[in-house]
């Protein structure tokens, strides 16, 4: 998606900032860094350095090493950084976001967007926090459910297949049976996954 | 670029050397700001992604309507939230 998205963007002369979630790095992750994290890459595609953004580093580089910018700071240069440019910003794995911190961020992220409307954001996660963001985010969300699509598992099994580091062991037989089998397998798993009992829904 | 300069920087006027400062700075003004990389991660999936893969979501009409937005199109729903149990392919997809 992102990829995708920073393709389009390099025709519209917009910007694109990721941020990746991991549970393993979670207090690492704290608001402050990743809004610093996302101004980092906004800034990186400027061709001139913002004004405002100079002007902090001067005033702080020479105590403690660099002291870092507070989260409303950040949060400032943020809004003023995002406006002056389109922006995307694509955010993996919220749920993955400390409990403590999701909140905030969210409602972070939604000032941004109070500030500069020409910012789109891109959120992956579990279902579970869905009703979070919808409420933190004031409702304006568009949600769309992911799951494997046969078309998918079938392009994911033909690049596994090409790769194959024991092809002697593979016949046409059994990699027709591994293309008929497996789609089949996963499609069923999360129909039985995400319907109700009773209620058989198609798998698009 | 400063070294450069560094042993004439008597005959820039100041306005230069204001530039010349600007310009020096970014690396240490990005490395300040943070010090995460997300494009390492980035690349990491990158690699590990069948291409075209989740190519569907880019037709359906919310994709279209949250992204033209950004456009001045007609949604006012700046956020996309794509959901899914750990494993469907969030993070893979197109």
């Amino acid at each position: 998606m992102i990829d995708n998205l920073c393709d389009q963007a390099g025709r519209q002369n917009a910007t694109v900032a990721c941020f990746y979630f991991d549970f393993a790095a979670r207090k690492e992750e704290s608001p402050a860094g990743m809004l610093g994290c996302l101004l980092k890459q906004l800034v990186f595609g400027l061709e001139e350095m913002p004004e405002e953004i100079s002007r902090a580093y001067r005033d702080r580089k020479n105590a403690i090493g660099g002291r870092g910018l507070q989260v409303s700071e950040i949060l400032k240069l943020l809004q003023t950084t995002s406006s002056k440019r389109h922006a995307f910003i694509c955010i993996d794995a919220l749920d993955e976001c400390a409990l403590e911190h999701r909140a905030n961020l969210l409602r972070l992220l939604n000032q941004i967007l109070k500030w500069s409307p020409g910012t789109r954001v891109f959120v992956t996660g579990r279902p579970h926090i869905l009703p979070e963001i919808r409420r933190q985010l004031l409702g304006r969300v568009t949600d769309v459910s992911i799951s494997p699509r046969r078309d998918d598992v079938i392009r994911y099994l033909h690049s596994r297949l090409a790769t194959d580091t024991t092809p002697d062991a593979m016949d046409s037989s059994l990699e027709a049976d591994i293309l008929k089998r497996i789609p089949g397998d996963i499609s069923e798993m999360y129909v039985e996954a995400r319907t109700p009992p009773g209620l058989p829904q198609p798998i698009h | 670029m400063s070294r450069l300069f560094s042993n004439n920087i008597g005959s820039l006027n100041t306005t230069n050397i204001m530039n010349l400062t600007i310009a020096d700075d970014k690396p240490d003004i990005l490395a300040w700001l943070s010090p995460l990389d997300p494009k390492l991660r980035h690349q990491d999936i990158r690699d590990r992604r069948v291409e075209n893969i989740g190519e569907w979501l880019l037709k359906t009409e919310e994709f279209r309507s949250w992204y033209s937005g950004s456009a001045g199109g007609e949604s006012d729903n700046p956020v996309l939230f794509c959901f899914g149990d750990p494993g469907v392919g969030k993070t893979y997809i197109r």
